[in-house]
């Protein structure tokens, strides 16, 4: 691949980023890729050692706020003409709707996925109380005289107790997956907003 | 390392490596090459935040017929490596004394 070639791609891939942001990210490369050539290194070799393409782009992604990348993707190019301003202020009951309605469905489902793991959570809290109620109140019983119920209530308990360990270690897997999937999430919404591979 | 920490330290490498003469990207990268790791991505960035936070002025020159952007400290990146400098005393302090346990034990 030569120098173009590769500034070439990289600009393709930066495509939804600002204009202004683009230009400086490929001067920057190019610079980069000249020093290597100047000190004697091959074209070739200057531009593995400033690293793929996929990298450079997957970084600026990450760093980029989302709110930049969906102005750059939402902001028209060009001044919108009097008769779209008209069509977008009347159509505003329909699209603005639509909008936040869609926007409202993905947010429940997120939800739906963070209630889950809630829901988990309340059940371990639940196994953990039934676990200390039972053994107290068995303990009670056995103090009353009443051994026979008063082991049941201590076995319960213990029982529970055990069953809590294991959900606890099911909470705390659910909560990590979830929470690195926010993550993953972010980036995906942020890639969305990138025109790929648009010149 | 934990990344906000190197996060940190890179900032101030890249301060150092302008400190006495201005440079550019390519030799940023040489220069810290004995000391740090530091890829063309991340130095693009951090020069960002260092230029957003003035610690580092911009200018372009010519180099052989072609164009080349310098580095320049300011006197604000100056002052942060002062406090650098100052911070990384009680740093080494807990760092000897985490060392000398670990000695002790052996």
């Amino acid at each position: 691949m030569s120098k173009q070639e590769f500034l070439e791609q990289l600009r393709k891939s930066l495509s939804g980023f600002p204009k202004g942001e683009v230009e400086e990210r490929l001067s920057f490369y190019e610079e980069m890729i000249d020093d290597r050539i100047e000190e004697g290194l091959s074209e070739e070799e200057a531009i593995a050692a400033v690293g793929p393409v996929n990298t450079i782009v997957l970084q600026a992604v990450e760093e980029t706020p989302l709110k930049t990348l969906v102005k750059e993707r939402v902001m028209p190019k060009r001044r919108l003409a009097v008769w779209e301003i008209i069509l977008l202020v009347l159509g505003s009951p329909i699209w603005l709707s639509l909008i936040i309605a869609g926007a409202a469905v993905l947010f429940s489902l997120y939800a739906v996925l963070w209630s889950l793991v809630i829901t988990f959570w309340a059940v371990f809290v639940s196994f953990v109380a039934g676990a200390f109620g039972g053994i107290a109140a068995g303990i009670f019983l056995c103090a009353r005289g009443d051994v026979t119920q008063g082991l049941l209530f201590v076995s319960a308990g213990l029982v529970l107790c055990g069953l809590s360990i294991y959900t606890f270690y099911l909470c705390k897997a659910a909560t990590k997956g979830l929470v690195g999937c926010s993550a993953k999430l972010a980036i995906g919404v942020k890639n969305l907003f990138r025109r790929k591979g648009e010149a | 390392m934990d990344a906000q920490l190197k996060r940190g330290l890179l900032d101030i490498c890249v301060l150092a490596a302008i400190k006495d003469e201005d440079s550019y990207g390519y030799k940023i990268i040489k220069d810290l090459k004995p000391y740090a790791e530091l890829s063309e991505s991340t130095l693009y960035t951090i020069l960002k935040r260092l230029e957003a936070a003035s610690m580092l002025t911009v200018r372009t020159a010519e180099h052989d017929g072609r164009l080349r952007k310098y580095y320049h400290i300011t006197d604000v990146g100056h002052r942060r490596l002062e406090e650098f400098r100052e911070e990384w005393k009680e740093v080494m302090k807990i760092y000897r004394f985490v060392a000398k346990e670990e000695n002790d034990n052996e």
